[in-house]
């Protein structure tokens, strides 16, 4: 891109969602949107290292608790029978010292995807839309990958739980502003919106949402409107 | 509020991060066992304690013990991979408990107490662990030692000097296991002000830039 605005992520996750990802709190498929975001934003990066770093402190100022007295060699002995590639050094993805790649997906989606998209299963509706869940869920949020093809709108509608939305590919907008690749956006219940997809690429989303809903009955609503023949009814 | 668990007098280690750093690099250049055993000593005291910090677990000496026992192991597999320049020896193995400890608690009973799966095809849970969704450490000229330093002193000073109701918010996040939503249901606040009191903690210790 020529214009460096135009690769700038805007939306950030707040102090909270920071915060919780850092500490290894927030819930699964929040986590994911936050982990899919800081592939694409150094600033964020940035944050949590930072974060971590104070996670650390306090770590150092706990109070010692003494391990078992077999403890050390119980360690040696898992160590005398690692098998010869695990005793030196890691997983070949592990670490991650290098900055990622903007136009690459973000690693966990890439490993959940088996490395393409097309590994896994999309449910179409309609001509314009299609999603895929992921199984990545915990007590009250799901995750979904969501596709809107270039130039469709997305009916307006209003969020019951809370919702994340990380931008992969592409980019919408609504009455508010444009959002690009990497964009956090959360609306909370309530919130309406009508997201519309650039005419020029579809869009491509990290979906989470507030459970309990049902992800297809929450797009089947949702995209009523659009759907011609009734083939999910 | 029962504080004692924590240290009263707030003092800081001595920090041996030089000497932490050489004990990793013997493990990994020469499977040095006695800088393990040095390694050990300091930090699986240390990892114990933050695992026993998880609450209502089942079988807390248990977890613990495996907790320590997982954490050291990767120390001495990974320990070719720690970069000075990247991380503290501390906020390295920090950084290996935490991962560690939720990834046991997701694959523990606690787990399927606590996340229902909402879907009957849900039982092929995903197989991300937290080192996929993590970022290690990145090469940058905006992270290097001297960043790190700056940071620590200044986390450091200033979390010596929060108010206690924040202090003590921080610990319950980062060392007990529990989000923003689980602390204001413990404390019975509302989830707005434990908000709050982080981002004022935050604010204070210069790691949020108001955007
Ligand atoms: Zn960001």
């Amino acid at each position: 891109m020529n214009n460096e605005s135009k690769t700038m992520v805007k939306y950030h996750p707040d102090a909270r969602f920071l915060t919780d990802f850092s500490a290894g709190t927030l819930p699964r498929a929040q986590a994911l949107c936050v982990s899919a975001h800081l592939h694409y934003c150094a600033a964020c990066r940035t944050r949590m290292r930072e974060l971590t770093q104070l996670g650390s402190e306090l770590f150092l100022l706990q109070h010692p608790a003494a391990p078992s007295a077999s403890a050390f060699d119980r360690l040696l002995g898992k160590i005398e029978v690692l098998p010869p590639q695990s005793s030196t050094d890691a997983t070949p993805d592990y670490p991650q010292k290098n900055q990622p790649k903007r136009e690459e997906l973000p690693r966990a989606v890439a490993k959940l995807a088996r490395g393409s998209l097309d590994n896994l299963s999309w449910q179409k509706i309609g001509r314009f839309f299609s999603y895929s869940r992921l199984p990545v869920s915990d007590a009250k949020h799901e995750s979904s990958l969501l596709n809107i093809r270039a130039g469709s709108r997305v009916p307006h509608h209003k969020h019951v739980g809370d919702e994340i939305t990380v931008i992969l590919k592409g980019s919408f907008s609504d009455s508010e502003d444009n959002y690009g690749i990497g964009d956090f956006i959360v609306r909370t219940p309530g919130e309406t919106h009508q997201p519309v997809a650039s005419q020029n690429e579809d869009c491509l989303c990290l979906v989470s949402l507030g459970a309990p809903i049902v992800m297809s009955n929450w797009l089947l609503r949702l995209l009523m409107p659009l759907i011609n023949r009734p083939r999910y009814g | 509020m029962n504080q004692s668990e924590y240290s009263e007098e707030l003092a800081y280690p001595e920090d041996n991060s030089g000497l932490w750093t050489s004990c990793i690099a013997r493990v990994a250049e020469d499977r040095d066992k006695a800088a393990f055993r040095q390694l050990f000593d300091h930090f699986a005291p240390l990892i114990k304690s933050f695992a026993y910090k998880v609450p209502a677990l089942e079988q807390p000496e248990v977890f613990s013990e495996e907790l320590v026992q997982e954490t050291m192991l990767k120390v001495w597999t990974r320990a070719s991979t720690f970069d000075a320049n990247l991380a503290s020896p501390s906020t390295w193995i920090f950084t290996i408990a935490r991962n560690m400890r939720v990834d046991l608690l997701r694959k523990s009973s606690r787990h399927i107490v606590n996340t229902v799966s909402i879907h009957a095809d849900d039982s092929n849970d995903d197989s991300l662990d937290m080192e996929d969704l993590w970022f290690e450490d990145e090469n940058s000229d905006v992270f290097n030692q001297l960043v790190q330093q700056r940071t620590r002193t200044m986390i450091r000073e200033s979390l010596l000097k929060l108010p206690s109701e924040q202090a003590f918010i921080l610990k319950k996040v980062y060392l007990e296991d529990k989000s923003h939503s689980e602390v204001a249901a413990e404390l019975g606040l509302p989830l707005g002000t434990v908000k709050s009191r982080v981002r004022l903690a935050m604010t204070k210790m210069k790691l949020i830039l108001d955007r």
